[in-house]
């Protein structure tokens, strides 16, 4: 039988020792990772995107506490992984690529070095085996003038090539699946998009299966062949990208729609009102309730399950119950969803 | 590399002449002369004074001076302190002995603090950290004066493992063997110094993002630990153990005279009460060559760890 997910979550909750209390960062997530497929994982600040790409990696600061939930990776359940355990997957099998890449790269060591030492380490290649191989990983991600570049220092470098040595770095194990944590937020536009370029090459050319996350739904259009929408600890929506962007059905959903720009509603892009609730004590009933327009008194009162919506899509809102009042989404978003659908088919044809 | 050595060889250069410069205005506007002795004649002073360029005005005696010391090594010649002896000589056979417990207590210091503040760093509020803390507390709040004293009389005079003062007759090994005390005693700040700013910066360090990714690729923490972190820890260490060179000088002063060391401490405090002034100038010349080879070492150290430095990137 073939195992169809080369990585599952599931269930998983992950909370920090906090001054006023445990603060409940992931509170039951669950993800497929399908092999050789992009998955995006959506969500404002602090909805829990980072805590669960580093508990999948074991990279948790010391003051966090898994208090449930597995991950399966080649039939192992790496909540119960120990150090050593990791030693064997992190970078080796799962690669992960930081948000910033000012500060990823150590100041002092040559930028050849970060990367040739993955070979020296880990795989006690000679340093002439070692400089071969990162030369080429160096070219591969679009590094001119590598040999040159090798013996440089990473303050010599601009932002965007150093998010390229970053890869470099974790292509470097030659790993089956990359995390990618907000690989571009820290980049100019321009460069953004080459470095999106990029790693949809890579994940094309060697077959890796990538977990993208980003708070930017913009970007994961054109990325991810299926959307993860986080909040507060959960998902709340997930689907293909073509469910979430063209048929959304939770309201958090919608509201992230709404504040993506696009070309026409430049004048009436709205920013999602309130703030995300405090995860020490989240509340009680549906954790948007707070901030939804359609919020209904069960949301108060009761957290929604997850409703299907389709094979692939599903979401959690108490508005798919059987016995909700019907619901439109907002006029405004609407019509932005009709111009999506419009330009998609244009694409199409 | 070599352009910024060359710019550090000229500026401290030029800062060694300005110090010399320094030294002996401020030596020589001192009130009152050597000569001020009421049982000389005021012709043999003057004759004296005559010898010693002292009746012609400040400047001329400044081009004397530079002249002496640059072309014959000629530093003046001691008139109170150790009269008709070449200043140079005095210092000469003085510097040994400081510069033996100077470097003696900072190479004792270097290993026990880098340990300490390692064990702190790794086992940040644990048994082991809190442990180094207190140690660390003792060493910076008291003197070493303090503690010279109370080696002095417990391990020295009632235990008697060591002996009490500096003993110059007794050959080399004895002489080594009697001034372990003083370095000791010397030893302590510095190695409180160093263990808790290497605490702070591998904490620091080992909290960087940078080493989250060599743990990312594939590293163990130890060999993270290893590889990413000490050189960066050490950034600031040498920024702080270097002129600890001087602070110790500094200190030693005190130290040389509870331990009846023939240093170059008391050397300057008896040379400026008794306005020798060339050997006061010649000693307060060798504190300062201290204090800008010092800084000169920090760069040059610097810019061997920090390319940034070293190619003129900007240090964030
Ligand atoms: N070490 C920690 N100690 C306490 N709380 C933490 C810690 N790390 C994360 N958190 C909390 O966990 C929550 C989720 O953080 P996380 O970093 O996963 O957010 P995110 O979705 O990645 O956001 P962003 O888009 O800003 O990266 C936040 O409320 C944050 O304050
Ligand atoms: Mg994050």
């Amino acid at each position: 039988m073939q195992e169809p997910y080369v990585l599952q979550v599931k269930d998983l909750h992950v909370s920090f020792k906090g001054q006023s209390g445990m603060v409940r960062a992931v509170r039951g997530v669950d993800i497929n990772l399908p092999k050789g497929k992009t998955i995006a994982i959506v969500g404002e600040s602090g909805s829990g995107k980072s805590v669960t790409v580093k508990a999948i990696m074991g990279i948790l600061a010391r003051n966090a506490v898994i208090d449930q939930g597995e991950i399966w990776y080649e039939g192992k359940d790496l909540v119960k992984a120990t150090e050593e355990d990791f030693y064997q997957i992190r970078g080796k099998k799962i690669g992960l690529i930081f948000q910033d890449p000012l500060s990823s790269l150590n100041p002092l060591m040559k930028i050849g070095k970060q990367i040739s030492e993955v070979f020296t380490v880990n795989y006690s290649m000679s340093k002439e085996e070692a400089k071969e191989k990162s030369l080429e990983l160096m070219r591969a991600v679009g590094i001119p003038k590598a040999e040159e570049r090798y013996n440089q220092y990473p303050f010599q470098f601009s932002g965007g090539m150093r998010q390229r040595i970053v890869i470099a770095i974790a292509l470097a194990n030659n790993p089956d699946i990359l995390i990618c944590d907000e690989p571009t937020t820290a980049l100019d536009v321009t460069v953004q998009a080459k470095i999106l370029d990029l790693i949809k090459q890579i994940k094309e050319e060697r077959g890796i299966s990538v977990i993208f996350i980003t708070h930017d739904l913009g970007v994961v259009a054109n990325m991810a062949d299926e959307v993860y929408v986080m909040y507060a600890g959960k998902v709340v929506e997930r689907g293909t990208c073509e469910e979430i962007f063209l048929d959304p059905r939770h309201p958090y959903t919608w509201a992230l729609l709404s504040s993506m720009p696009d070309l026409e509603s430049k004048d009436r892009l709205l920013s999602i009102p309130g703030t995300p609730p405090n995860m020490v004590s989240p509340p009680k009933g549906d954790a948007f309730a707070a901030r939804n327009r359609y919020a209904m008194q069960i949301d108060l009162e009761e957290e929604p399950p997850m409703f299907q919506v389709s094979d692939t899509h599903y979401a959690a809102t108490w508005l798919l119950h059987p016995k909700a009042p019907a619901c439109e989404m907002p006029k405004f978003l609407q019509d932005k969803i009709r111009r999506m659908r419009e330009e998609a088919q244009r694409y199409a044809r | 590399m070599k352009k910024y050595m060359i710019g550090r060889v000229i500026a401290a250069c030029v800062a060694l002449f300005l110090i010399l410069t320094i030294a002996f205005m401020v030596v020589r506007l001192m009130p009152g002369s050597v000569y001020d002795d009421p049982n000389l004649a005021p012709e043999v002073v003057a004759m004296l004074e005559q010898q010693a360029h002292l009746d012609e005005p400040l400047l001329v005696q400044y081009a004397y001076f530079l002249k002496g010391v640059i072309f014959e090594n000629d530093w003046g010649v001691s008139a109170k302190v150790e009269p008709g002896v070449p200043a140079f000589d005095i210092l000469k056979r003085q510097i040994p002995y400081s510069l033996t417990i100077n470097v003696g207590s900072l190479a004792l210091a270097l290993p026990i603090g880098i340990v300490a503040g390692t064990v702190a760093a790794l086992h940040k509020n644990k048994a082991g950290d809190h442990v180094v803390s207190i140690l660390v507390v003792l060493g910076i709040s008291i003197p070493s004066f303090v503690f010279a004293s109370c080696l002095q009389y417990f391990i020295a005079y009632k235990m008697g493992w060591f002996p009490i003062i500096f003993e110059p007759s007794k050959g080399t090994g004895m002489q080594i063997y009697s001034l372990m005390l003083p370095t000791i005693a010397l030893s302590l700040s510095p190695i409180a110094t160093i263990a808790r700013y290497l605490r702070g910066e591998l904490i620091e360090v080992l909290g960087s993002e940078f080493m989250v990714l060599a743990r990312t690729k594939g590293l163990t923490q130890r060999q993270a630990t290893i590889r990413h972190s000490f050189r960066n820890a050490s950034l600031p260490l040498v920024n702080i153990v270097i002129p600890m060179f001087a602070h110790v000088l500094a200190g030693s002063m005190v130290i040389e005279r509870i331990f009846s060391i023939p240093g170059v401490g008391g050397t300057l405090i008896s040379s400026i009460n008794t306005n020798d002034y060339s050997l006061a100038v010649a000693t307060l010349i060798f504190y300062a060559l201290i204090s800008v080879l010092t800084s000169f070492v920090i760069d040059i150290v610097l810019g061997l760890i920090d390319p940034r430095v070293r190619l003129g990137g900007s240090s964030k």
